[in-house]
Parts: C-alpha cells; sequence; structure tokens
C-alpha cells in the first residue's frame, strides 16, 4: 500500500505539477464564465484528491477547500451588503434599504434590491479566485517541496541546502525555546535581566551550537566537494553574467520609459533570461555531486506540460468563444 | 593503519596543548576506546583524524597522521570524507535529510557515487546495521538507538574504513547501547573496520575494546591494551575498581572475566538503609498523554524523606515526563500531587521554588549571564539569601573554579554543580533531577553521589530519573522501574540490581553475593 501510495505522489515531476497548477490559475483568472471556474476547481480538487499522500505538506487540501468555500462566500456577501442600491436589470430579491449618512460626501446605501445580474459577477469573481486559490493548492498537495528543492540545478544547490536545513531547523528551534522556557521557571524570577534575555540567550546559544555540529557533521560527510571549470569555462561564465545583467537593467529601463518600445525591451529580457540559463548551466559544471534517486523529466511529465500549455493557450484565446 | 608521528596539538590563547608529541599507531580493524577525564580533549583529539580539528575548532597543529601511508594532516574534512566516517554525540543534531534512505545516501551524493550504484549502497548498509525495514521512515519518529544506527550506516556507506564516534551511547538506555556496541564490534570484525569511540561509561565498551587511548588531560596521549590502562588511570569502571580493591590479578574488565572469583563476608558491608521518615511527597495515577502518545500511563509512588528514589527504564518509557509532571511545568491529564505544602501543581512558580528544586536533563538551559560569578550573586538574590551562599555551595560540589570563567566554557560536571548550587541554595526539601550523569566521568559522578548523600542526611527527598546502573547502585535507596509509562518494578536496590536481573549492576553481575551490589561497599 505504501509503495502505490508513493508511486502515485511520484507520478510527476515536482516541477511538472507546479507548471501544470500555475498554468491552471492562470487559467482560471483569465476566464469569464462560472462553468469553466467550477470545471478548473473540480479538475484541481479532484487531481489532488487522487495524488495526495500522507506527508504534512498533504494534510492542507481540507484548509484549502475551506478557503475557497470563504473566498466565494465573502465576495457574494460583500456584494449584497455593499450594494449600490442602483439596480437596473431584473432584481432578484430585496432586503431593507440602509441608508447612512456619514455627514460628508454622498449617504451610503447597505443592502437594498440584488439584482441577477450583480449575483452572477459577485458569484463568477468569488468562484475565478478560489479556483485559482484550489489550482495553487493542488500543486502544493501533490509536489513534494523537498524533492523539489533536489531538482534545482547544481549552481543552487547550496542554496537549497541552506532552505532544506532550514526547514529540518525550525521544529529543533521550538523544541528548545520550549526547553528554555520551562527552565526559566525552575529558576525562578530573576530581577536583573528580563524575561527575553533570560530565554533569547540560551535559545541562541543553543541554536548556534545545533548549526556547528551539523555543518560539522555535513563537512565531514563530503559537503563541499567541488570540480574544476577550465579557464575557458570560467571568462564564459563572468562575461555571460555581467552581460546579462547589462542586458536586463535595459529591458527594464524601455519597459518602464517608453511602453511603444514594449517589443524590444521584451527581446532583451528574454535574452538576459536565456544567458542566465547558461550561467547556471556552464556553473552546474563544477558540480562533483551525484543525485540519489533524481527525478527526470518523463514522457508523462512532458504530456502534461504539454496539455497545460494547452489549457493556457485555450484560455488566452478566450477558451473558443465561451466567454 | 593509522599512524601518528609527533603530533601536537593546542588551541591558540590556551594555556596547556591538547597533546604534544603523541606517537601511535592503529591497525586496521581495531577497535580503539578512547577515555579521559571531562574536558581533556578526548572530542579534540577525534576531530584530528578527519580533519574538524583544526579546521573547523581552530588551533595549531604540528607533526604528521598518516592513514595507509599517506600524510592527511591538513586536509579539509570533506576532503577525508570518502575515507573517515564520523558520528557525534547526538545524531537527531547531525541530520540532514528527513528520511533514513536519504541521509545514508547524503555522502554518497556529495562524493559523486553513480545513482544505481547508491541504491544499492543504500539497501546493503541499512542491512548491515539492521535498519532496512525503516528506509522510507522519517527520521524524526526513530528512537534513540535506531537514530544512531542511521547514522553509523550514513558514515561507513561511501566505503570508509576508519570509523570515529563521539560518545555515541550517550543518550541511550543500557539496552540500546549494548546493541550498538555489539554492532560496532561486528563491523571492525567482519568488515575490518577501525574504530575509534570515545566514552565515559567505559563499563559499556572496555570488554570488547582492543586498546585504549588515554587522553589525560595533561597534553600525554597513550595508548594500552585494556588490561594495561587501568593500572595508571584513576577513572575506572567498578569492577576494575573491585579488582584493584581486592588485588585480583589480572584485573577482570567485565563481569564476565570475575568468573569463580568470589569475596569474604567480612570483606563487605550491607547498603545503610535510609531512616523510614515521613512522606514528603505522594503521587497517584498519574497520566500523561501527548496527544495519542501515551507517556506515563497511572503510575503511583512516595518519596520520603532522607531517602534517593530512582526512576529508571528505556528511553521513551515516560522518566522525564513523569518527573516534569512532579514539578507540575510538565503536561498531566490526571492524578494526583501531595505533599505536606499543598500540591506543587497548583502552586506558583515562586511558592514551589520553596518546596521543589529541580534539575532538568540540560542543565545549562539554566544559564545566561555572562560569567560565572554574575550566576552567583545572581542566584543569591533570587533565592533572598545571604551573598556568596550559593558560591560557597558550587565550592563545596566543584572546588575552586575561576569566577570570571563564562558558564558555557565550564565543563559538563562543573556546569551541573552551578545548576545543583542555584537550584539547592533555596533549600527546598524535594529535589528532582532529570538525568543528572549524562557526560559526567567517574569523577564527577562520585562527586555527585556524595552531594545527593548529604541532602540525604539533611532529610531532603531525592527523586532521580536515570538510565546509569552504577550511579544508582552507589545512591538510591528504592527504584521505580518504568516500562512503556507503566510502573513495571518497584523494589528495594538490593533487588533490582541483583544478579540475574535485567538492570544487574556490574559488581553484583560479577560476585553474584545478595546484598553486594555496589563496590562502595567493599572494605579492604
Amino acid at each position: 500500500m505504501r509503495e502505490l501510495i508513493a508511486k502515485r505522489a511520484d507520478a510527476l515531476h515536482p516541477g511538472a505539477w507546479w507548471i501544470l497548477g500555475l498554468c491552471l490559475a492562470m487559467a482560471a483568472g483569465l476566464c469569464q464564465s462560472i462553468w469553466i471556474a467550477v470545471a478548473i476547481s473540480t479538475v484541481a480538487v479532484t487531481t489532488a484528491w487522487a495524488f495526495r499522500t500522507s506527508a504534512p505538506w498533504s494534510r492542507s487540501l481540507g484548509f484549502y477547500l475551506t478557503l475557497a468555500a470563504f473566498i466565494v462566500a465573502v465576495r457574494l456577501g460583500f456584494r449584497i451588503v455593499f450594494n449600490s442600491g442602483l439596480e437596473t436589470s431584473k432584481i432578484a430579491f430585496s432586503l431593507q434599504d440602509i441608508e447612512i449618512n456619514l455627514g460628508f460626501g454622498p449617504s451610503v446605501h447597505l443592502f437594498g434590491a440584488v439584482s441577477w445580474v450583480t449575483l452572477q459577477s459577485a458569484t463568477l469573481d468569488g468562484l475565478r479566485l478560489a479556483a485559482i486559490v484550489l489550482s495553487v493548492a493542488m500543486a502544493n498537495t501533490v509536489a513534494n517541496p523537498r524533492r523539489l528543492l533536489k531538482s534545482t540545478p547544481g549552481a543552487l544547490y547550496e542554496v537549497a541546502t541552506a532552505i532544506s536545513v532550514a526547514i529540518n531547523l525550525a521544529p529543533q528551534l521550538i523544541e528548545s525555546l520550549q526547553r528554555v522556557r520551562r527552565a526559566r521557571r525552575l529558576r525562578g524570577r530573576s530581577k536583573k535581566i528580563g524575561a527575553l534575555a533570560g530565554t533569547v540567550i540560551p535559545v541562541l546559544e543553543d541554536t548556534l551550537d545545533r548549526s556547528l555540529a551539523l555543518a560539522a557533521s555535513m563537512d565531514s560527510r563530503g559537503f563541499g566537494r567541488r570540480g574544476d571549470l577550465s579557464k575557458g569555462q570560467q571568462v564564459a561564465v563572468r562575461v555571460l553574467s555581467l552581460t546579462s545583467l547589462a542586458i536586463f537593467a535595459i529591458g527594464v529601463y524601455l519597459l518602464l520609459s517608453d511602453p511603444s518600445l514594449s517589443l524590444v525591451a521584451a527581446a532583451a529580457l528574454a535574452t538576459g533570461a536565456v544567458e542566465v540559463l547558461f550561467v547556471v548551466r556552464i556553473s552546474s559544471l563544477r558540480n562533483v555531486r551525484t543525485r540519489y534517486r533524481k527525478q527526470n523529466l518523463t514522457s508523462l511529465d512532458l504530456f502534461f506540460l504539454f496539455m497545460a500549455f494547452g489549457i493556457l493557450v485555450f484560455a488566452l484565446t478566450g477558451f473558443g468563444g465561451a466567454r | 593503519m593509522i599512524k601518528i608521528t609527533d603530533l601536537s596539538f593546542g588551541y591558540s590563547g590556551a594555556e596547556s596543548l591538547v597533546l604534544r608529541r603523541a606517537n601511535l599507531e592503529i591497525s586496521d580493524g581495531e577497535f580503539v576506546l578512547v577515555c579521559g577525564p571531562t574536558g581533556s580533549g578526548k572530542s579534540t583529539f577525534l576531530k584530528l583524524f578527519n580533519g574538524l580539528a583544526p579546521h573547523f575548532t581552530a588551533g595549531n597543529l604540528s607533526g604528521t597522521i598518516e592513514i595507509d601511508g599517506e600524510v592527511v594532516t591538513g586536509l579539509q574534512p570533506h576532503e577525508l570524507a570518502s575515507r573517515v566516517g564520523y558520528v557525534n554525540q547526538q545524531p537527531e543534531g547531525s541530520f540532514v535529510a528527513d528520511s533514513v534512505e536519504d541521509e545514508i545516501a547524503y555522502s554518497l551524493e556529495q562524493l559523486g557515487f553513480e545513482p544505481k550504484q547508491m541504491r544499492q549502497l543504500v539497501v546493503e548498509f541499512s542491512q548491515l546495521v539492521g535498519i532496512e525495514d525503516l528506509l522510507d521512515r522519517s527520521l524524526l519518529t526513530l528512537s534513540g538507538g535506531q537514530q544512531q544506527r542511521v547514522a553509523i550506516a550514513s558514515a561507513l556507506a561511501a566505503g570508509q574504513k576508519i570509523l570515529i564516534l563521539d560518545e555515541p551511547t550517550s543518550a541511550l538506555d543500557p539496552a540500546a547501547a549494548s546493541e550498538i556496541i555489539d554492532l560496532l564490534k561486528l563491523l571492525t570484525k567482519e568488515r575490518g573496520i577501525t574504530v575509534l569511540l570515545a566514552e565515559h561509561r567505559l563499563e559499556r565498551v572496555i570488554a570488547k575494546a582492543d586498546s585504549v587511548i588515554v587522553v589525560n588531560g595533561d597534553s600525554s596521549v597513550n595508548k594500552f591494551a585494556p588490561h594495561e590502562a587501568f593500572k595508571e588511570y584513576r577513572l575506572v569502571p567498578p569492577v576494575v575498581e573491585l579488582s584493584k580493591k581486592l588485588r585480583w590479578q589480572p584485573a577482570a574488565l567485565d563481569p564476565s572475566e570475575a568468573a569463580g572469583r568470589t569475596i569474604d563476608r567480612n570483606q563487605w558491608i550491607n547498603r545503610v538503609a535510609a531512616p523510614v521518615g515521613k512522606t514528603l511527597l505522594s503521587a497517584e495515577g498519574i497520566v500523561v498523554n501527548y496527544g495519542a502518545t501515551k507517556a506515563v500511563q497511572g503510575v503511583s509512588l512516595e518519596a520520603r524523606e532522607g531517602e534517593v528514589l530512582a526512576v529508571m527504564g528505556e528511553n521513551g518509557s515516560g522518566k522525564s515526563s513523569l518527573i516534569w509532571a512532579l514539578q507540575g511545568i510538565g503536561e498531566m491529564q490526571s492524578g494526583s500531587i501531595e505533599t505536606p505544602w499543598g500540591n506543587p501543581r497548583a502552586m506558583s512558580d515562586d511558592r514551589k521554588l520553596d518546596v521543589l528544586a529541580m534539575v532538568p536533563q540540560k542543565a545549562a538551559d539554566l544559564l545566561f549571564l555572562n560569567s560565572l560569578a554574575d550566576e552567583l550573586a545572581e542566584s543569591d538574590r533570587v533565592a533572598d539569601v545571604a551573598a556568596t551562599s550559593t558560591a560557597a555551595l558550587f565550592a563545596k560540589f566543584a572546588g575552586r573554579v575561576d569566577p570570571k570563567l563564562h558558564p558555557r566554557d565550564l565543563s559538563a560536571g562543573q556546569q551541573l554543580s552551578l545548576v545543583l548550587a542555584m537550584q539547592l541554595v533555596k533549600n527546598a526539601p524535594i529535589v528532582l533531577l532529570d538525568e543528572p550523569t549524562r557526560g559526567l566521568d567517574y569523577q564527577a559522578k562520585a562527586q555527585l553521589a556524595r552531594v545527593l548523600s548529604q541532602l540525604q542526611l539533611e532529610k531532603k527527598s531525592v527523586i532521580v530519573a536515570t538510565h546509569d546502573i552504577e550511579f544508582v547502585a552507589q545512591i538510591a535507596s528504592r527504584i521505580l522501574v518504568l516500562g512503556e509509562g507503566v510502573a513495571v518494578d518497584q523494589r528495594s536496590v538490593d533487588q533490582v540490581l541483583s544478579a540475574g536481573n535485567p538492570l544487574a549492576s556490574q559488581v553484583s553481575q560479577a560476585l553474584k553475593t545478595p546484598g553486594l551490589i555496589s563496590v562502595q561497599q567493599v572494605i579492604v
């Protein structure tokens, strides 16, 4: 059973899950139909439900569903409460109109008659937001964050390690905080030094000790080994880093200064991005590490990515006229 | 083979060197026990072998260490990672990954093994240390012994032939500790792995060791055969002390080596039975749950004045939870606690200080000032006693210590003495201690035993949670043994620690004489 569940979560590359989730979210943001928003939400929730595991990050699906329902309710509620009171189309229902005179400007109307059009647009807004939340929730529920960190390119390995170490240290920090606070109560109230210093100093010392022990452990297990880059590769990395920075700066300047040159700006930004990719690629050659159970993109991943982009294009072109 | 030539190491600014011109040889597959008093530099000595000293500790190094004929002094830890595996005192503090499998694979990844080979090695080494069923488990859900096995597997998976362990059993109960030591012995025999292991509780290791390196604290580092080592060295396990007292030749290193030895009735005295005084604390049906975890399930106990009650049991049997519940800060779902002064759980923290004194597992948590002198003075103020009262008590426990020292720079024994002094100066009638002997050498332990005897004379009631059988044999009047949160044994010390019991002390195992459990009873 355990194996089956593990396989399910690993069905797609975590990166693919996130791209799929973000594409769905963007499509949801663009849609103009209640039915499409509902369809996207349904797809996201059923996928998350089917592929979730028992891991901590998988347990948040219920929370996201509650959040989505809350968003729809708030959106509808606000539209009913803060109604303009100037409905022209067909009225769905009427509530007692409350007029509040603030003493300046026009008076504020609360409640009053609510039209079908108002209800419909509020529902669409709410469902669209909910669909965005649920799409992101799907990626978050299904993709293993640590495995996502593992898939980072070699040049970013140190950053990824720092993040995963921080994830591991957080619960330990809470544990030592609790321990020290208990210890302080054992010692009795001190008039000389505030409760804060008495707690913070031992916790910081503890954290520092732990960090040093961890660093020593990582170093003695080979962390920090590096291969060498050839002279040519070193030069290439430096030149590419500098030029990409310059091109980025020019691109941003053009984008902000002259809207008519937005195409040129986009081209500059794209060139900069490609150069950054090369820098990361070449720097990764210094890496002597290998990855245990590294997930590569499979044909299934590519198929799903293709579908994801398909959905996005479909959304950009107006859902085949469904708006 | 490891060869050390004229090796000297000292911390910058320190007066004396950790070791001066040491010359040693260690052969392949040797099981080496590294011992020495607290603060003598055992850890530093071990760290020299994989470059953590001086690269992590700073300090000056001269002389050479050769591994298989190649000089390795000056190399960084990560450059030595493929040859030397390192296991820390607290495995949970050195874990990098979240699952067992990824943790074992970590150094393989760093050293650039091929994925296919990695998978084979992870399986092979998890089987070797007996954790093949735990591969997909989260490291945090493992017991201390299992965590230590994971640490050993991940230190060896890349084919390292030398394994360094810094007090690997200090947090383990006797059963788990002896399993780890047996595993290490197996590794030396079957895999030819050289093991260098630092330990205070020599009784756990000495019988398995091929040789002993003594780091004496006076810059001398010498290697002996196990039987030779203790002719010079003072800090010895109880059975060796017994051999010395009774002039056995050769000395028994392990109770099994004492087979056939006997002792005359006039050579030992009975333990002094504690006077049965009035009850100072009685607890009834204590239940402690953390969510779904049942830590303590209906334990009752009585602590009387003038006696030391030892609470023993495996890791996770609920000792700490029980002590904290008695103190009142810890969780408690049901049960009642009574003292002549009322229920401690209903008292304010300040009021409670007059009734209960407690020293937690990590004594240093109570320290937060910048010098020993400040801590002592602050303690006088908090306890509202005459100035230098705490200092006088501390001096009685630990002797003269430079008051300008930072509390963090004190040895484990000195830190414990300081916290004991701070807590005892308030003169509370009930004293609770949670694992006080962790990291203490025999001398510091004997010192602590003297403090506890003094408390007995003062008619205080002491409750101490501990793994340390030999310490209990010295000081306790009664024992409460916990197993999975339930009281499984509650008899006199003589009975619980007698030969044939799971918690038999070394002296009872060696002499199998009813009533004789600790070497302090032997008078020659």
